[in-house]
């Protein structure tokens, strides 16, 4: 009971809070609906908790909440996933960096014979 | 024929200046890439006559041989660049070995092989082991049958070093070259080289269980990006 008021109470924070934000015109009302949507499905999933075992029956799965966890597991290794790749991205972004610097700032010894004038 | 050599230093003040001085006397330049050393290494290096280029973070080996390609190609015009150690393990004699085939026409890339007639001496045995094994999964991932994947000694033709583009930062690197000669189609060939390996080399290069590391970041360049 004490899960289900505190999902109940946290969905309607969201909403309220998404509310604010697109009258402030930070957010657009696309994704107000998208949000607005989602939380309400998870308000009606709390009180009615078997309103989900129909959705998990339709596509396979025994019970609702199990189904839910499934999802919730699929959607955290999809996310890994990206932060994963953005971080490398980020890496190899930092390498160029790094190397584009080191080239701009060459430090050649006095006497060589090829230094100088050969840039294309 | 000009022949620039490429040296990633990471803290090997106690030995790149001698390094360097033997690579230069087999090229007509040496290009260094400081790759953030805690220590003297590329003040040394550039007293020794080296062309010095400093990394501000430290990004890798397979990253400091890309700068310092990448500055070779743009302003010193080679005709062949040579991979070369800044820890004193490979002979520059050997340099004149693996350029003859690029020079000659017969081959774009020359690997270095410790597993080629000349002995590697001192070499520990587990190294040899995880060599070994490096052999069968080169064979395995990139199609090259190659007696030492992993040996840092190369020579390329100008045309193979702009058609070689490291990207894996770190370890990998080696591994990564024998993937891209496949699949830029290029003739290589491989030298033996010997690589002397002394107690200071051993204790300062990176343990031999750095193959996990390897392995590790070959599969996410070919499975993730």
């Amino acid at each position: 009971m004490v899960f289900q008021i505190a999902l109940i109470a946290f969905a309607v924070f969201a909403i309220v809070k998404t509310r604010k934000q697109y009258q402030a015109r930070k957010v657009s009302k696309y994704w107000f609906i998208v949000f607005a949507v989602f939380w309400t499905l998870v308000a009606i999933a709390a009180i009615t908790p078997q309103t989900t075992d129909i959705v998990a029956s339709y596509v396979g799965v025994g019970r609702g909440a199990d189904l839910l966890v499934y999802i919730g597991v699929v959607v955290l290794f999809y996310v890994v996933h990206r932060l994963l790749l953005k971080q490398q991205q980020l890496s190899d972004e930092i390498t160029e960096l790094v190397r584009q610097a080191a080239i701009e700032r060459v430090s050649t010894p006095s006497n060589s014979p090829l230094t100088g004038g050969e840039a294309k | 024929m000009r022949i620039v050599a490429v040296i990633p230093a990471y803290n090997e003040e106690t030995r790149i200046g001698a390094a360097v001085r033997d690579a230069l006397a087999y090229t007509q330049a040496v290009v260094v890439v400081d790759d953030r050393s805690r220590d003297r290494s590329g003040q040394i290096a550039k007293e020794a006559g080296a062309i010095v280029l400093t990394h501000h973070l430290n990004r890798g080996q397979g990253a400091a041989l890309q700068t310092a390609t990448d500055y070779a190609l743009r302003y010193l015009n080679p005709d062949i660049i040579v991979h070369f150690d800044a820890d004193g393990q490979m002979q520059g004699s050997d340099i004149e070995g693996l350029v003859t085939p690029i020079m000659r026409g017969e081959a774009d890339i020359v690997l270095g092989s410790r597993f080629l007639g000349k002995q590697a001496e001192n070499m520990p045995r587990f190294r040899r082991l995880v060599l070994r094994a490096s052999v069968v999964f080169t064979l395995a991932l990139s199609g090259l049958r190659i007696s030492d994947p992993h040996n840092g000694f190369r020579a390329l033709s100008r045309e193979a070093a702009r058609d070689i583009r490291i990207t894996l930062d770190r370890m990998a690197h080696a591994s990564e070259i024998l993937d891209l000669i496949i699949v830029a189609s290029l003739r290589f060939r491989e030298h033996p080289v010997t690589i002397r390996y002394t107690a200071e080399t051993l204790e300062k290069s990176p343990s031999t269980w750095r193959a996990f590391g390897i392995v590790k970041d070959l599969l996410k360049k070919k499975f993730v990006r």
